[in-house]
């Protein structure tokens, strides 16, 4: 059996490397992998010959919310941004933080520490935060390369930030710890992982920049927009995200998207000039093909490599590998698997290595934070690269991928070190896991 | 690009045949029924609606059998699907349903206990829709379903699901696992109304006993126990033991964790008077290490990657070439739980519950599963529930 | 079926519309109208509340 799904696994990677040598695009290629390996799974009656195309369409189906999320997150940013709430929110904290660097860098860090903290996706701190952010950075002196790198590290820490990390509940729910004691283990590295990389990549000034310049750099804001203006359609948001958590028995379950529907509408209405809601949603949907077509096509190809038995193999190749050489390769395996299946690699490498470690007398609290440091990384890695591109998306950067995830080099290997030491020392830590509880 | 609309007509034709053959898969597979023929202790069958508000009309509302006994006595209650993709649960329940006696008490079941559940599938995990089961009169067929109710169900999720009434955070996907939203309320999310429901059953009809039948991966650590609260350790001690010396197999107490919310064997005891009792036995189609997820490997459980990692010590129980198989999974859920029955009449004799005609592991590993299921079509129509 | 499960059905058929409309108006990328429909599949199975 482990030849059979060696040879699908050969046959999926080929597929993807002659459509990429063809110049098809990321999506296409990861889908073709995926149909290919369906097709050739079929010789072996894996899956059978009538059932491939439901699995296809079934896994389309795997994120779908996260979709929904992703589209209404979009066009709600868009609405704000159109309306002029975005600049006006920038000039006010390059006005207030110009001469105090450290200080801005650690808002600013914040900022976008706080969406993606609260709903667990780092691409929701990009999406709310990212593009005023990086046009602050930039009047900080930072080049849109560094600012680039600068967002892709934060957003991935804010993911990993609580209360919300989805990697460690997904983790969770398939392992049955409770979600519980993950405050601190999270908080502690997130802050100094964070710090680090604000101080790493932010601190020096690639041009200097005064005040007056500065502000004259950015598009003008309407006269007639306002700070509750800006602020309300936030306020719509975080207020009802903060009032499922006090009263959760008396709000009803909105869910991210209808929260973001929300605060769109209510940005919509408070802009102070009319905005043609229509077509700047279908220009969003335009803008974010790229990665909702990736979530679809991620969910095809796990059902496909289940179904065929590659995902099983790999997990099995992850699971087997010595203890100590598997804790060091923690730092290419974790965020390569995550770069291929996004959430899809906690469980399938997640679950089994938690069992493991746990059985081992790691302290699986602990390691599963250690472990949500590293997969983020991962959001950064071709093929998938969600998190990666959303930093260049919303940065407007616009030289090389490559050149961009270089730049980030210190802070990852700075975050991986520090993740794959709370694996390793997760017993001793667990100190941590006690004082948030 | 010359003729962009031949493109599009091609690429619209793909689409629509990936959308009616995925597509019309996945809604048969939704609304097709399983067949129960009821057995001769079955005295009424009632709704899960008839329980607790905001049931009727859903596809969480499920069929609640009772086998009441000639004679007063205890009563317990089974519940299977709570997880709709481990189907040992299922098939045990079926199982006594369609066999089993009562001469004291009563027995009341639940087979389908997350309808909306095991009407679902698993996106992403490639498990077939089916399974056959073979049986004297021929093939039977059940659905394979998920572990979390169908979104078409109960959506949306919260961004993190908030455990009433204790409040612990748990993971958005569990606001769908009805393992999860114990013991529930009237006015929750559609799963949190099951267990509000179940519970209402435990507290009117003074329930004395509630097993919930699972199945688990090798690899996990609680696999092939009885998970039991502090007031179920004695009762599930003493099953172990005797299956373990009568019978021959193995299936040690695991301690129900006081700080993890929302499970039966926590919350039932916790709101009831009602002694919970968890089963898992294992489930190596769930593991994830393993080949194809095939229907031959969800029923005999073999795989070479398992194989291979439990000569590296890295299950959680014993594991050689013969696999795990149904059988076996299915015979030790029917023993363990006639040992509960047992042993709780034992100590409460004025309570006490007694079931005849339901096989035990040994008969079952004999005969097959399939061997105790009733053939539809030369049953009485009245007797005949779909499931 | 609750309100809330309503605004969700209107929220996809909203996006349903987006992605179809892209698809119609695009004239010269087959990669991108064939991705527009891969994203459909699930959108679309949920409206007709298959999946
Ligand atoms: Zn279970």
């Amino acid at each position: 059996m482990p030849t059979q799904i060696g040879i699908i696994l050969g046959i999926m990677v080929l597929a993807y490397a002659l459509a990429k040598a063809r110049r098809l695009t990321v999506e296409i290629s990861m889908f073709l992998a995926a149909l290919v390996g369906g097709l050739a799974g079929i010789i072996f009656r894996t899956p059978p010959a009538g059932e491939l195309i439901r699995h296809l369409v079934e896994g389309s189906a795997t994120y779908l919310d996260v979709i929904l999320v992703f589209s209404t997150a979009t066009i709600f940013m868009a609405i704000v941004n159109e309306s002029g709430g975005v600049n006006y929110v920038v000039r006010a904290t390059i006005r207030a933080f110009h001469n105090k660097r450290l200080a801005a860098l650690i808002v600013l860090m914040i900022i976008v520490l706080i969406p993606g903290a609260l709903t667990g996706a780092g691409s929701i701190s990009l999406l709310v935060v990212g593009a005023p952010v990086a046009m602050a950075l930039k009047l900080l002196g930072i080049s849109p390369k560094r600012a680039a790198a600068i967002l892709f590290i934060i957003a991935g820490l804010s993911a990993a930030a609580p209360p919300v990390n989805i990697w460690a509940m997904i983790l969770c729910a398939g392992t049955a710890i409770p979600y519980v004691g993950f405050e601190l283990p999270l908080a502690v590295p997130v802050l100094i992982c964070g710090v680090f990389t604000m101080l790493v990549l932010g601190w020096r000034k690639e041009r200097s920049i005064d005040l007056a310049t500065a502000l004259q750099e950015m598009p003008k804001v309407p006269a007639r927009m306002t700070w509750w203006r800006v602020l309300l359609p936030f306020l719509v948001f975080f207020g009802s995200v903060a009032a499922y958590r006090l009263f959760p028995f008396q709000t009803p379950i909105l869910g991210l998207p209808l929260q973001f529907t929300m605060s769109a509408l209510v940005a919509w209405l408070v802009s102070p000039h009319k905005i043609k809601i229509l077509s700047l949603s279908r220009d969003t949907v335009k803008r974010l093909l790229p990665l909702i077509s990736t979530v679809v096509i991620v969910g095809m190809l796990q059902q496909i490599m289940t179904a065929t038995g590659v995902r099983g193999l790999l997990s099995y190749a992850v699971i087997s590998i010595p203890l100590v050489f598997l804790l060091v390769s923690l730092a290419i395996i974790i965020p390569v698997s995550e770069g291929v299946l996004t959430y899809g690699a906690a469980a399938v490498l997640g679950i089994p290595l938690i069992w493991y470690l746990d059985s081992i007398g790691f302290h699986a609290t602990v390691a599963i934070a250690g472990l949500t440091l590293l997969w983020p990384l991962g959001d950064g890695l071709p093929p998938t690269a969600l998190i990666g591109r959303l930093s260049v998306m919303v940065s407007e950067y616009k030289g090389s991928y490559w050149e961009f995830l270089r730049t980030t080099w210190l802070p990852w290997l700075f975050i991986t070190i520090v993740g794959i030491l709370m694996v390793v020392y997760s017993a001793k830590l667990s100190f941590l896991v006690r004082w948030s509880m | 690009m010359k003729r962009p609309g031949l493109v599009k007509a091609v690429l619209i034709v793909l689409f629509l045949i990936f959308l009616i053959q995925g597509g019309l898969r996945l809604y048969r597979h939704r609304h097709f029924d399983v067949p129960v023929v009821t057995g001769p202790g079955v005295t009424r069958v009632a709704h899960l609606s008839d329980f607790g508000p905001g049931l009727k009309g859903t596809m969480a509302d499920t069929l609640v059998y009772f086998l009441d006994g000639t004679e007063p006595g205890g009563k317990a209650i089974l519940m299977s699907n709570t997880h709709a993709n481990e189907p040992e649960g299922l098939l045990a329940a079926l199982l006594m349903l369609e066999n089993a006696v009562v001469e004291k008490g009563s027995l009341i079941i639940i087979p389908q206990f997350n309808n909306s559940a095991g009407r679902n599938t698993r996106p992403g995990d490639g498990y077939p829709l089916y399974f056959e089961i073979p049986t004297d009169w021929g093939l039977k067929t059940f659905r394979m379903g998920n572990r979390d109710a169908s979104p078409l169900d109960q959506w949306p999720d919260p961004d993190v699901y908030i455990h009433y009434p204790d409040r612990q955070l748990l993971s958005y996907i569990d606001a769908r696992n009805v393992n999860r939203t114990w013991p529930g309320r009237p006015g929750g999310p559609l799963m949190e109304k099951v267990t509000f429901a179940a519970m209402e059953i435990m507290r009117r009809e003074k329930v004395d006993v509630a097993v919930d039948i699972h199945g688990a991966e090798t690899m996990f650590p609680v696999t092939n126990c009885i998970v039991a609260p502090e007031k179920s350790n004695r009762i599930a001690t003493m099953a172990s033991l005797t299956v373990k010396a009568k019978e021959g197999f193995d299936s040690h107490v695991e301690p129900s964790p006081a700080g993890f919310r929302g499970l039966s064997h926590r919350e039932i005891g916790d709101f009831s008077d009602t002694l919970p009792f968890l089963l898992e036995a294992p489930i190596p189609f769930l593991d994830q290490p393993t080949g194809p997820k095939t229907v031959k490997f969800l029923l005999d459980g073999k795989d070479p990657f398992l194989l291979s990692l439990a000569q590296k010590k890295k299950l959680f129980v014993a594991y050689d070439a013969s696999g795990w198989p149904l059988e076996k999974r299915v015979g030790q859920h029917c023993s363990v739980t006639l040992e509960i029955i047992r042993q709780y009449s034992k100590k409460n004799p004025d309570r006490s519950i007694l079931v005849r005609d339901i096989p035990r592991y040994a008969e079952i590993v004999q005969n097959g599963v399939g061997h105790y299921f009733h053939d539809p079509s030369r049953a009485e129509r009245d007797r005949i529930y779909p499931n | 079926m609750p309100i809330i499960m309503i605004f969700y059905y209107l929220i996809t058929a909203y996006l349903v519309v987006l992605l179809a409309w892209n698809f119609v108006r695009e004239k010269k990328k087959t990669e991108d109208m064939a991705l527009y429909l891969l994203v459909l599949i699930p959108l679309v199975l949920r409206i007709l509340r298959l999946k």
